[in-house]
């Protein structure tokens, strides 16, 4: 099983701002998170990270932070144009 | 000639310097990278008079462009017509205004052949036998028709609900050209899955740095037609936002070099209201872009709901004192008739938007009657013939005969009675 590092733009609705929320999936999942930005208002919080672990563990992660409403995007989304 | 002013890229968010390869995204903090130049040596080096010596092109900025040899791709583009707009100026109530028609640009009738010419450039230069992007229409047909030439397999990934023309305009090339159901975001993210993937060049994705640059060149091209000199407002319409912000970027490096005086200049901004994140945001006195995950506007060109880059496009609007508006379907219609009908310029969707939104912003003040402004038109108007359905009229249909014209067409008396 290969280990994958992904690169992701988490966005979390003001609801979810004062949960442990990456607490919370490094007990869950197999999952190595690394913070690099984050930015947080009354509105919404914006969090850039890495995860490093097996495919399967980083998809079903991601999978679980969608079902909670937070939106997840590969760095890359935040470059692409028309 | 080797480009010894081209140094390096750099992390917009940190500074950290990075070499010049297909890389777009700062290994700290994410932050995207940009091309920076050695303008100590540009100084002097550059002149007007050197300028204007060259072709006719975007190229004649070339030590402001991110290639390290000579432009082997798309050295014809650019150098479109800026044209002094009196009669719409007279519609929309300003003083004096300029079109900076792009929709004549060379090879595919858009702003897009600039940016492709200098990705694919510096893609045969780091030596990429694929090239590809997503795109919201206009990329797909600069990127299959400038790899065409070029000899370049090329991959365009596009939404499923183009604008036949713009469809068509792919196809023609031979291009592999894959549309994707559901929302751009969807796009977007197979777009990154492949670009990491596979070795190829993304012009939107891994050539960023070097694409977006290219967009400098439509505002060193409107200050030089000009005379010289920067127009005190430029209305410029945005999907990602990187347009906006080259602009800003052209006209600061023009004053950096001593090419164009140090006079004040606003940069504004235009959306459709079906997706204006940008400017939404802007009004609300935010700089944080919330995106909009189903945008619903004929303007397809420019309905991306996750503007990569928004944050600095507000930035650059707030700089310079611009402001940022947005126009509904039928004000696009009405842009696009607007300046049809004074002008003789066909534009799509998206110069539809530019025209409605300067509209507003002279209308509120924001650009002063009584100044100057700029009117970026970025795609022609042939390319996307479905927003106009039905709302221009139909021809009248007679028989070939002088007596149903007459009846029907043309009556001389009541002619001559106006
Ligand atoms: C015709 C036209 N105008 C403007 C734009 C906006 O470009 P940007 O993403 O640089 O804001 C696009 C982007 O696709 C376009 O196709
Ligand atoms: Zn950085």
């Amino acid at each position: 099983m290969a280990e994958e590092k992904t690169r992701l733009w988490l966005m979390f609705p003001a609801r979810l701002i004062t949960r442990p929320i990456i607490w919370e999936l490094a007990k869950k999942f197999e999952v190595v998170t690394n913070i690099r930005q984050a930015s947080i208002t009354d509105e919404v919080g914006l969090l850039s990270l890495s995860f490093q672990g097996e495919r399967s563990e980083i998809k079903a992660a991601i999978a679980w932070l969608e079902e909670m409403g937070v939106k997840v995007e590969p760095v890359e989304i935040n470059t692409i144009e028309g | 000639m080797e480009n010894s002013f081209f140094s390096n890229l750099k992390c917009r968010e940190c500074g950290k310097l990075y070499p010049k390869q297909a890389i777009h995204v700062c290994d700290f903090d994410f932050g995207p990278l940009e091309a920076v130049y050695d303008y100590e040596a540009i100084r002097g080096k550059l002149t007007r008079q050197l300028i204007e010596s060259r072709p006719q092109s975007m190229w004649r900025y070339r030590e402001l462009l991110p290639i390290d040899g000579e432009p082997t791709v798309g050295r014809q583009v650019g150098f479109t017509p800026l044209v002094k707009a009196d009669r719409l100026a007279k519609a929309l109530g300003i003083r004096e205004l300029y079109i900076k028609n792009d929709t004549v640009n060379y090879p595919t009738l858009s702003f897009k052949d600039r940016v492709v010419s200098v990705a694919l450039s510096r893609a045969r230069e780091l030596g990429f036998e694929v090239v590809a992007c997503a795109s919201t229409g206009n990329l797909a047909n600069s990127v299959a028709a400038n790899a065409a030439s070029a000899g370049l397999k090329s991959y365009v990934l596009i939404p499923a609900d183009l604008e036949q023309g713009k469809v068509l305009g792919s196809l023609v090339y031979g291009t592999q050209v894959v549309a994707i159901h559901g929302a751009y975001d969807q796009v977007n993210r197979l777009c990154s899955e492949i670009a990491g993937k596979y070795g190829w060049g993304f012009v939107n994705v891994n050539l960023r740095p070097y694409y977006a640059e290219g967009s400098k060149t439509m505002g060193f091209e409107i200050a030089e037609q000009l005379g010289w000199r920067l127009p005190q407002h430029t209305v410029i319409p945005m999907a990602s936002g990187s347009l906006l912000t080259k602009i800003h970027k052209a006209y600061k490096e023009f004053i950096d070099l001593g090419l164009v005086e140090k006079t004040p200049f606003s940069v504004h901004g235009a959306q459709a209201t079906g997706c204006s994140p940008i400017s939404t945001s802007l009004k609300r006195g935010s700089d944080l872009v919330k995106p909009v995950a189903k945008p619903q506007t004929i303007a397809k060109s420019l309905a991306i709901g996750t503007p990569a880059d928004g944050y600095y496009a507000i930035h650059s609007m707030n700089q310079t004192g611009g402001s940022a508006d947005d126009c509904s379907d039928e004000e696009i219609i009405e842009g696009i008739r607007l300046l049809a009908e004074h002008e003789g310029i066909f534009a799509e969707t998206a110069g539809g938007v530019t025209v409605g939104c300067a509209k507003k912003l002279i209308a509120s003040g924001k650009i002063p009657a009584d100044s100057s402004a700029v009117l970026c038109i970025t795609g022609n108007g042939l390319k996307t013939q479905e927003a106009l359905l039905n709302q221009c009229g139909a021809p009248r249909v007679i028989n070939p005969s002088l007596r149903e014209f007459e009846d029907q067409i043309y009556q001389p008396d009541l002619a001559a009675a106006f």
